[in-house]
């Protein structure tokens, strides 16, 4: 193989198209990278980016086309083709075995693992990484011991360990909390300097891609429509060019009388699956027409906070009450039925089933409700229709309401479980992470859509890591740091810096900012 | 006593040797509910060679090689077809339990072979019983192909994208586990008690699927359970002699399911699982599809 420069095309891709039932994923797709570039790739939910990056790490066989890596055609069978021509990938939803140790799941498939594994010569190569990257990870951890954040450095080590030298990320800051995302960016700068990996980088995240990618690609439904330099581009620009219409970054926020507490928390304490305290001692309530936001970095509780409150897990000292009913023992069915709705954070485990299609999964929220269930009998016609409005009325890409949920790209999924809590009108929203994943266009949408709910005399308790979401929409601010509430701020008079800060645990400063 | 606890070894022989194979089949994440059948197959092709050519060799050999195609079979229903792997177990037992009684009524009788000599009363496939599963142990948590399995046993979509062939190592696993079964019942119906008569293996299978679940899926455990199951069996043979008016020995045989059953409770507990994640593999059970 001949030396590669900075800037020398490396992998090249001619004509992709992949056809799914019903609409066209990639269309006609002539794309290149090059050598020490960070490359991102944008568009809408359902564009097809993943389809395309699967495409080229052989996870996905493309009906038509050629892809050339270092200038060779390639075909690849799997991704070990892939890998072996040092393509690797951090993937939208995280792939890694959670029984399986950090260093297991590093040299899983690894074509240099020996058929006996060295464990100590393997660590000792990792930890260099590691060093070079700044990271610190126990390496013989069980990986669902680990952090959102963790976990994706164990992916990024893997790929870099097996010689990864065009490294393919889908959305790698979706589920991380700002520091981590910083970390991230750090990483991925050093990378390309290294020329050691040629970035293709998908994210919805704007502000991100001006910041550190080189040339951005744009997608809109399965064609590129724009090829752009990134100095030349700006957020509006990018925004303009993914959904072909102007996206207003700063919301608007009605002005709603704020009525009687509709949830009121009582000194609640919580458990997580370890038996860890997750939450402690906490107290607040929410309001008829307000949005309550809870700022926080993932982990610090909020989901299991969330959890208790939906029903989902039991509290383990405290009460909850809902319009002054203490609801504390009821399930999460029960709660529902009173008017209590809930937008799970992990849209595939908790949000959906993945194997039911659109209208089993709509159902699951209708199956209790006479006018769609009767005498055990499901109303098909009913519910198959209300799916179909839904899914106008939010937009989602999907040709027909009988396609499994799990084929669904992640907005799209996304919206499909919004549409199915707002369509029940709830009295009080618990929303968890509820725009992750979303493009800035769905993203405006869901927002929009809470203010909606919040307009029309529901409570919402938000629950947020994106620090300009909790500031554009709350109307009062907890920020969340290990299991406790640093202070509750009024949102209209409220710092970003404070909140920042108060949510990074540093009370101190915050009170004297 | 001596004699109760070489007889005891003896029998936890075939539970161990049976179970290690269910368990490499289980730990890539197909179970075969079938090893009682499977090792019929493997009792009563191993006697029936050995009887006809004399050799305890060929008998063997006849015995894993019947297992390992059943596992064969039990691959291409499960991994290739994505059939219920539960239902397709249930199947091989059916099948073994009828297609053996068939062939083998003609052979019913005594080997008539000279016994296969022992070490102290002990037969020398309870010392590869002990060999193997150090290498099952060995393989399955020091080399790459171990980590393959476990893999896709866990989650074969993950394997997939890190480069794993998930249905040949599936395949692969699957065979080898069915070839071990098939050697279960050749050291049964060979050495442990060298004649076949109809249902000669009453439930052991079972007993070694059992074991599997009780092991935790670990070979060490597996071989401890062995042991346990073994003991178990010979008080059932003769309650009498030990405790007296107590159990019937239709209750003592119930004892290797009943623990497992209670170890099983344990495992799905909270507090096990907060403390020492899932033993069960992850994709157990599940047929993998490509998208
Ligand atoms: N296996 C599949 N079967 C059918 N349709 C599919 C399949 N995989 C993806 N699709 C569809 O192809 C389109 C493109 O999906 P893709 O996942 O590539 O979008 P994306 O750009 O990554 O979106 P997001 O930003 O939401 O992750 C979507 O409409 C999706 O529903
Ligand atoms: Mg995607």
């Amino acid at each position: 193989m001949t030396e590669i420069k900075q800037g020398d095309i490396v992998l090249q891709a001619r004509g992709i198209t992949k056809r799914y039932p019903g609409l066209v994923a990639n269309d006609h797709i002539d794309f290149e990278i090059r050598a020490g570039e960070i490359h991102a790739i944008l568009g809408e939910n359902g564009a097809g980016k993943t389809t395309l990056m699967s495409i080229l790490f052989g996870l996905t066989h493309p009906d038509e086309g050629e892809i050339y890596v270092f200038g060779k055609k390639v075909n690849f069978r799997s991704p070990l083709d892939a890998i072996d021509l040092g393509i690797g990938m951090v993937h939208q939803a995280r792939k890694l075995i959670s029984a399986h140790t950090v260093l297991e799941n590093i040299l899983l498939g690894h074509p240099h693992a020996g058929a006996i594994l060295d464990m100590k010569k393997t660590a000792e190569e990792v930890k260099q990484l590691c060093d070079a990257y700044g990271y610190k990870i126990d390496l013989n951890a069980k990986v669902w011991h680990l952090s959102e954040g963790e976990k994706q450095m164990v992916e990024i080590l893997k790929a870099l360990y097996r010689g990864a030298k065009i490294l393919i990320m889908d959305e790698p800051t979706s589920a991380l909390a700002p520091p981590e995302t910083e970390k991230l960016l750090e990483t991925i700068q050093l990378m390309t300097k290294n020329e050691l990996a040629i970035v293709p980088f998908i994210t919805h995240k704007l502000p991100i891609v001006l910041s550190v990618s080189q040339r951005v690609t744009v997608l809109r439904r399965g064609k590129i429509v724009a090829r752009l330099n990134t100095a030349e581009a700006t957020e509006q620009s990018l925004a303009m060019e993914m959904i072909g219409r102007e996206v207003l970054f700063n919301l608007k926020r009605p002005d709603v009388k704020i009525g009687k507490p509709i949830l009121q928390v009582e000194n609640i304490s919580v458990h997580d699956d370890k038996d860890y305290w997750a939450a402690r001692n906490i107290s607040f309530e929410v309001r008829e027409g307000e949005i309550f936001g809870i700022a926080g970095v993932s982990g610090n509780g909020q989901q299991p906070l969330a959890e208790a409150l939906a029903g989902l897990r039991k509290a383990s000292a405290g009460r909850v009450l809902f319009e002054n009913k203490d609801i504390t023992r009821l399930s999460s069915l029960e709660r529902w039925k009173k008017g209590i709705g809930y937008i799970p954070s992990e849209q595939r485990a908790v949000g959906s089933i993945g194997d039911f299609s659109l209208v089993e999964n709509l159902l699951m929220s209708y199956y209790y409700d006479d006018q769609f269930v009767k005498w055990g009998l499901i109303d098909a016609k009913k519910i198959r229709q209300l799916t179909q409005e839904l899914i106008e009325e939010y937009n989602v890409a999907t040709p027909n309401p009988d396609v499994k949920a799990r084929n669904l790209s992640g907005g799209n999924l996304q919206k499909m479980i919004l549409a199915r809590v707002f369509s029940r009108k709830p009295r009080l929203i618990i929303a968890n992470l509820p725009t992750q994943g979303l493009d800035v266009g769905a993203m405006e949408f869901v927002q929009n859509k809470l203010l909606e709910e919040k307009k029309a005399g529901a409570g919402i308790l938000l629950i947020s890591e994106d620090l300009d979401e909790i500031m554009a929409l709350s109307d009062r601010i907890a920020p969340m740091y290990e299991g406790e509430f640093m202070d509750i701020l009024p949102g209209g008079s409220a710092q970003r810096e404070t909140v920042g800060a108060l949510m990074a645990g540093h009370k101190q400063k915050a009170v004297q900012a | 006593m001596w004699e109760f606890w070489i007889r005891s070894l003896n029998a936890s022989t075939i539970f161990a040797i049976a179970g290690l194979g269910e368990v490499v089949g289980q730990r890539a994440g197909v179970m075969n509910v079938g090893v009682e059948g499977a090792m019929l197959f493997g009792a009563t092709i191993g006697f029936i060679v050995a009887k006809t050519t004399g050799s305890y060799l060929l008998g063997f050999l006849a015995g894993i090689a019947i297992g390992a195609l059943i596992g064969l079979l039990h691959a291409f229903f499960t991994i290739t077809l994505h059939g219920d792997q539960v239902v397709n177990g249930m199947g091989i037992w059916i099948l073994g339990f009828g297609l053996t009684t068939y062939i083998g009524s003609p052979y019913a009788g005594p080997l008539g072979m000279g016994r296969i000599p022992t070490i102290g009363g002990l037969s020398p496939f309870f010392f590869a019983a002990l060999v193997l599963t150090f290498v099952i142990w060995f393989v399955l948590f020091k080399t790459h192909w171990g980590l393959k399995i476990r893999s896709v046993g866990e989650n074969p979509t993950v394997a997939e994208v890190s480069g794993i062939n998930v249905v040949r190592t599936r395949y692969w696993s699957v065979i080898f586990s069915g070839a071990m079964m098939g050697l279960a019942g050749a050291v049964y119906a060979l050495d442990y008690n060298p004649v076949w008569s109809y249902n000669l293996l009453m439930g052991w299978g079972f007993i070694a699927l059992a074991l599997v679940f009780f092991s935790m899926w670990n070979p060490y455990i597996l071989l401890s359970g062995a042991v346990l199951f073994g003991a178990l069996w010979q008080v059932s043979l003769n309650p009498e002699s030990f405790l007296p008016n107590i159990f019937s020995r239709y209750i003592w045989r119930t004892f290797p399911f009943v623990i497992t059953i209670i170890i099983l409770v344990i495992m799905s507990t909270h507090w096990f699982s907060s403390r020492w994640g899932a033993a069960k593999p992850e994709a157990l059970g599940l047929p993998y599809e490509k998208d």
